[in-house]
């Protein structure tokens, strides 16, 4: 625009019109550049007439990327057993509605789904909850196994108000995390929404603890860059993200699902007792006993060693402590272990002359340097 | 890595070179080898100086003709940082040397400073200022200190000095890179002194570091840079403000207590001549002898070398008159009395009741009216009183520099009848009710100063991060460069986000306008904007006020209006002032505020020293708010005066030239905050006026290439909605790698400086 309008106009008159045309036209090039979200237009719909997601294949490049990236660091060692502990900064900067429908909300959304996710794919590990605001961290729950009961916990918090103070947050976590097992990998996760941090101390200090007691510290900014923040992450090993928007936080949160690589001075391999009771049978019936919630459920599952019943796997018993899961949740972490090789992908055009598994192609397609031959390739038409 | 550029050998010490290095290059070279002055501009952050260091002493080695490379720096940090980095060039230099001989031709390289920084003497170098350090040095070293010292060892001398005399010619440094620290160390463990070792040694330099004034002012040119020969190749780095320096080098401005003070300065004077008449008649019998004989034999007196030398004439060196001192006061006691004359005229003329503007010229004519003083006795008024000190023996100085300014004074106005101005205000325009006189001598061309720097050295480079608009320096100036130019910098991601802020939440214009800049809702749009913007912006953020008056006004509505408490609860706040310590310390607590996450606003002045020298790179600096168009003080006499000047003599047109000025200190003050590449920030320019071309259009092209726009003409939430989503797309990780898009390997720079590719320019 500089160069397009840039005349010089001889008199006072014009060159206030000519002004004034300028002014509108910053204001359209504004508008385009950050108002004009007519993201309905994207929208598409399939043959059902249900609405698809807008952008499907970014999405499945992302999923396939990150198994890829999984696969190839299939030797890494990662930690099993992870005690995390989230951080929900719920000050007033949670407040500001620069996301819909409002910061509040949507963090209070991606850490539900983070949760499921978490328990998901890490059935061994257990996960706390601590909460920011005005200026103090107030431990929501502490490091349990039970997704449910966390995300009854967080629903329940959800309203912000004062200060975010990260020494707090770090010493409460820290503290928590100081006496779990040798085994055990040690993390904290915070949801920063905040772009200072009111602290009684020095929370450089605080970083050195968290570091000397082998917490990984990881953030998610919700706004933007904050120094400490990256001084933090750095120190401690862990990874810090800025969401751009709803759905990007969201995918940073969840990259904190899979266990992170582990470094070998990190947890100690031992042995961990373990127990794999039986599920209940139907009839059986009766009430659980959780710390002073009394649950009522028909089935269940009955502790090997001291014969308490709990409501779901996986878990720690709340008698005995034993850690109770079954063998599919040792089967799904070892996933993180072993990933499945990948799959190369293969364009339409050499689809279309592949023959299926039982026949050889002719020639060995270009594409597949990734996967031993003869591996088995699903769903093609022997023609 | 090593490559050719036009046939031209290039040592740069780094694996890659960025393309606006690497055309800066060109540029400079074809200035040398036209034997012609340069102008260019290219942004901080890009590695001026070592493309600077690297091509010119490519080119030294290239062309043993060329002289000395003269590096001039503003400050003496900036100096220490050239000198690093020359150091490092040299070593890479050394080991990738390929050429005639087997290692590359020895380079000597040191920097210059005033006796503050250099003095090693254990209780001198412990003085507070550079005067009384100065001074200091003197008693220890004059002459004649020396001289009863060889007959009475009671008389305390400086080893490191005497040290030096006695290495006399062995007293020379190794080929090197010398920082001030260096040379300490150096005079340290031989004993010598580093200063005087380091005037020496200027002759035999390939590479020079010095301060400005050391070129610019004649009081201190004329001793140190007189020798330097024609082919030097002259640097002024940071060169945005040169015309300032080299007004205020030519200026002299007194007081009343400085007028009063130089009164006293005659009276002890006078007591010395006295004294000196009983002891030692003789003395002043030479020297008036001598003065009979002509000035050009001064220094034929002292049988021994001594460290007393006086700072030198005032005047420009072909401007001094080689005459003999006229006869009215070639006696000491006949000139105390015309200093007593000459200051008790000032003195009168102070008591004026409304602000005077005379011509040199005018003022001469009157001086003759009413004293009988003329011009030609006035213009020796300088040298005759060094000469007098020195035949008095007379080692404190620093009590002497009332007088010296007088004498300033009296030799600029009897040399100079074009270019200055003579002001007399009995008070500050903007505090009338408090008396507080002053006279001041103003030079109104920039050129003078520099004329003879032109005039003499075969090239002068004149460079900045921000020179724009380029073509008005050449003009103001007075000089004819070979080479303008004006690099951009390539960036792999738009870390830079220029705004222009017009209004306020209430669609209210914002500016700090005359007419504007009290109205209560200017001042709270303008606080409420920065109070919503450190809720937007993490670490820190800098504002700049036009001066500070204004800002001490703004900030005490603010305070009044609540908007100071809110803006701390989001961040801490810090002020500069006038006093630099305490200025110094709330720039700690700053950084301190940004490390620790609390995150801090800094409220500074446009031309203040934070304008200035200070950085606020990485997260001291993720945001710049200019408030308003820095304009200097318009109504003031001085700055009348030199439009008037400027707009007879160089048809510069006043509003062309305020633009300028204003909008190159505000380009200036936002620069501050990207130092390197790898850095971001925004830059907030709030003031209505900005989004008018002629103000627009003066910022440099790194900037406007920037402004995009969308970033135009916005009101306070749309300036939050762009903040914000410039924050988060900054935070994102960069490919560090995508850099090496923008940067040119040796192969490429090879291929790009073959002399067949003349396309480049
Ligand atoms: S001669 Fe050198 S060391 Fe001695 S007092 Fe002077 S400056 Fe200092
Ligand atoms: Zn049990």
């Amino acid at each position: 625009m500089l160069g397009t309008t840039a005349k010089q106009p001889a008199a006072d008159e014009p060159m206030e019109d000519a002004e004034e045309e300028e002014a509108t036209a910053d204001l359209a090039a504004f508008q385009r550049e950050y108002e004009d979200d007519h993201s309905w237009e994207a929208l598409q719909e399939d043959e059902f007439g249900r609405l698809r997601p807008l952008d499907q294949k970014e999405e499945q490049r992302a999923k396939r990327r990150r198994l890829l990236s999984a696969a190839a660091s299939a030797r890494i060692r990662r930690g099993m057993i992870r005690y995390l502990q989230v951080v929900v900064d719920l000050s007033q900067a949670a407040a500001i509605a620069d996301m819909r429908p409002s910061r509040l909300a949507v963090i209070g959304g991606v850490l539900q789904g983070f949760i499921r996710e978490f328990f998901d794919q890490n059935p061994l590990s257990h996960l706390g909850l601590v909460v920011l605001r005005n200026g103090v961290a107030e431990k929501l729950t502490d490091l349990s196994g039970s997704p449910e009961a966390h995300i009854a916990k967080l629903r329940a918090a959800l309203d912000c108000g004062g200060d975010a103070s990260l020494m707090n947050a770090l010493e409460t976590a820290t503290d928590a995390l100081k006496s779990i097992p040798p085994y055990g990998h040690r993390e904290v996760l915070i949801a920063f929404a905040a772009l200072s941090t009111c602290d009684p101390g020095n929370v450089l200090d605080a970083v050195k603890a968290a570091k000397q007691h082998r917490v990984r510290v990881s953030v998610v900014g919700i706004a933007a860059e904050v120094h400490i923040c990256r001084v933090l992450t750095q120190d401690t090993g862990g990874t810090y993200g800025v969401a751009l928007n709803e759905k990007h936080l969201e995918e940073l949160v969840n990259e904190h699902a899979p266990p992170p690589p582990a470094r070998a001075a990190d947890a100690a391999a031992s042995l961990v007792r373990m127990g794999f009771p039986q599920r209940n049978a139907e009839g059986f019936a009766g009430a659980a006993f959780v710390g002073a919630d009394c649950k009522l459920g028909d089935g269940g599952y009955t502790c090997p060693r001291c014969r308490a019943r709990v409501v779901e796997l996986p878990s720690s018993c709340h008698v005995c402590g034993l850690t109770l899961v079954s063998s599919p949740h040792l089967a799904r972490s070892y996933h993180h272990l072993f990933p499945v090789p990948a799959f190369a992908e293969v364009s339409a055009d050499e689809l279309a002359r592949l023959q299926g598994c039982r026949r050889t192609p002719k020639a060995k397609p270009q594409l597949w340097p990734e996967v031993p031959w003869r591996a088995h390739c699903y769903g093609l038409d022997p023609q | 890595m090593k490559f050719q550029l036009e046939g031209l050998s290039v040592y740069f010490p780094y694996e890659y070179i960025y393309p606006e290095q690497f055309r800066y290059m060109l540029e400079l070279k074809r200035a040398l080898d036209a034997k012609g002055h340069c102008l260019l501009e290219m942004p901080t952050g890009t590695g001026k100086t070592i493309t600077l260091l690297s091509l010119i002493t490519s080119y030294q080695l290239a062309h043993p003709e060329v002289g000395k490379l003269v590096y001039c720096t503003r400050t003496v940090p900036e100096m220490e940082k050239v000198l690093v980095e020359l150091q490092e060039l040299v070593e890479y230099r050394a080991k990738y040397y390929t050429g005639p001989g087997q290692a590359p031709p020895p380079i000597l390289a040191l920097g210059l400073s005033s006796r503050k920084n250099l003095c090693v003497h254990p209780t001198v170098a412990e003085e507070g200022t550079r005067e009384s350090v100065d001074s200091g040095c003197r008693k220890l070293t004059a002459a004649w200190v020396r001289e009863a010292a060889q007959k009475n060892p009671e008389v305390e001398t400086c080893d490191f000095f005497e040290g030096l005399e006695r290495a006399a010619v062995d007293a020379v440094l190794d080929p090197g890179v010398y920082t001030l620290e260096d040379l300490r160390q150096y005079g340290r463990k031989k004993g010598w002194c580093p200063y005087f070792l380091a005037r020496h040694m200027l002759a035999f330099a390939n590479v020079l570091v010095y301060n400005y004034q050391y070129m610019l002012d004649p009081k201190v040119s004329n001793m140190v840079s007189r020798e330097l020969e024609k082919e030097c190749v002259v640097v002024f780095d940071e060169a945005h403000n040169i015309d300032n320096v080299c007004i205020e080098a030519l200026s002299v401005t007194m007081r009343k207590h400085t007028l009063e003070a130089a009164a006293r300065n005659v009276l002890k004077l006078r007591a010395a001549v006295d004294k000196c008449k009983q002891t030692d008649a003789n003395r002043l019998t030479t020297e008036y002898n001598r003065l009979v004989a002509g000035l050009q034999e001064r220094g034929v007196l002292n049988p021994l070398p001594g460290g007393e030398e006086f700072v030198a004439n005032p005047a420009l060196p072909e401007d001094i008159l080689r005459e003999s001192v006229p006869g009215n006061i070639r006696r000491a006691e006949h000139f105390c009395v015309f200093l007593r004359r000459f200051v008790e005229y000032l003195k009168q003329r102070m008591t004026v009741q409304a602000v005077e503007q005379e011509s040199p010229t005018t003022f001469l004519a009157q001086l003759t009216e009413r004293m009988q003083i003329d011009g030609k006795t006035l213009r020796f008024c300088y040298d005759r009183l060094s000469s007098l000190l020195k035949t008095l023996e007379i080692t404190d100085m620093d009590d002497f520099t009332p007088l010296h300014l007088v004498a300033d004074f009296a030799t600029l106005v009897g040399t100079y009848a074009k270019g200055f101005a003579i002001i007399i205000e009995p008070y500050d325009e903007r505090m009338p009710s408090v008396p507080d006189p002053v006279i001041e001598l103003s030079c109104l061309d920039a050129s003078l100063a520099v004329k003879p720097v032109f005039q003499k050295f075969q090239t002068v480079v004149i460079t900045s991060g921000t020179l724009s608009p380029i073509d008005l320096y050449p003009r103001i100036l007075n000089f004819h460069p070979v080479a303008i130019q004006s690099f951009a910098m390539t960036l792999t991601r738009d870390c830079m986000c220029p705004v222009v802020l017009t209004r306020g939440a209430d669609q209210m214009p914002m500016s700090t306008k005359f007419d504007m800049r009290g109205d209560e809702g200017v001042i709270r749009n303008y606080g409420r904007m920065l109070v919503e913007l450190a809720a937007a912006i993490p670490d820190g953020i800098v504002c700049f006020f036009v001066s500070y008056s204004y800002m001490d006004a703004i900030v005490s509505r603010w305070n009044d209006m609540g908007i100071l408490k809110d803006l701390m609860a989001a961040k801490l706040v810090f002020i500069e002032t006038v006093d630099v310590v305490e200025t110094t310390l709330a720039l700690d607590n700053f950084r301190r505020a940004c490390d620790c996450g609390r995150g801090a606003v800094f409220l500074s002045v446009a031309r203040g020293k934070v304008a200035e020298g200070i950085d606020f790179d990485r997260h001291y600096g993720r945001c710049v708010v200019m408030f308003g168009v820095p304009y200097q003080y318009t109504l003031s006499r001085i700055l009348r005066a030199r439009l008037e000047y400027l707009r007879e003599t160089f048809q510069i047109k006043e509003s062309d030239y305020l633009a300028f000025d204003a909008v190159r200190q505000a380009a200036q003050c936002v620069g501050r905050v990207i130092r390197s590449k790898a850095d971001y920030g925004m830059m907030v320019f709030a003031d209505q006026r900005y989004q008018r071309h002629d103000k627009r259009d003066k910022l440099p092209g790194w900037i406007t290439s920037h402004l995009r726009d969308a970033h135009l003409n916005l009101s306070t939430d749309m300036l939050l909605h762009v903040a914000r989503e410039f924050m988060r797309s900054m935070a994102q990780p960069y490919d560090r790698l995508a850099i090496g898009k923008s940067l040119l390997t040796e192969e490429q720079a090879n291929a790009l400086g073959a002399p067949a590719v003349p396309a480049l320019a």
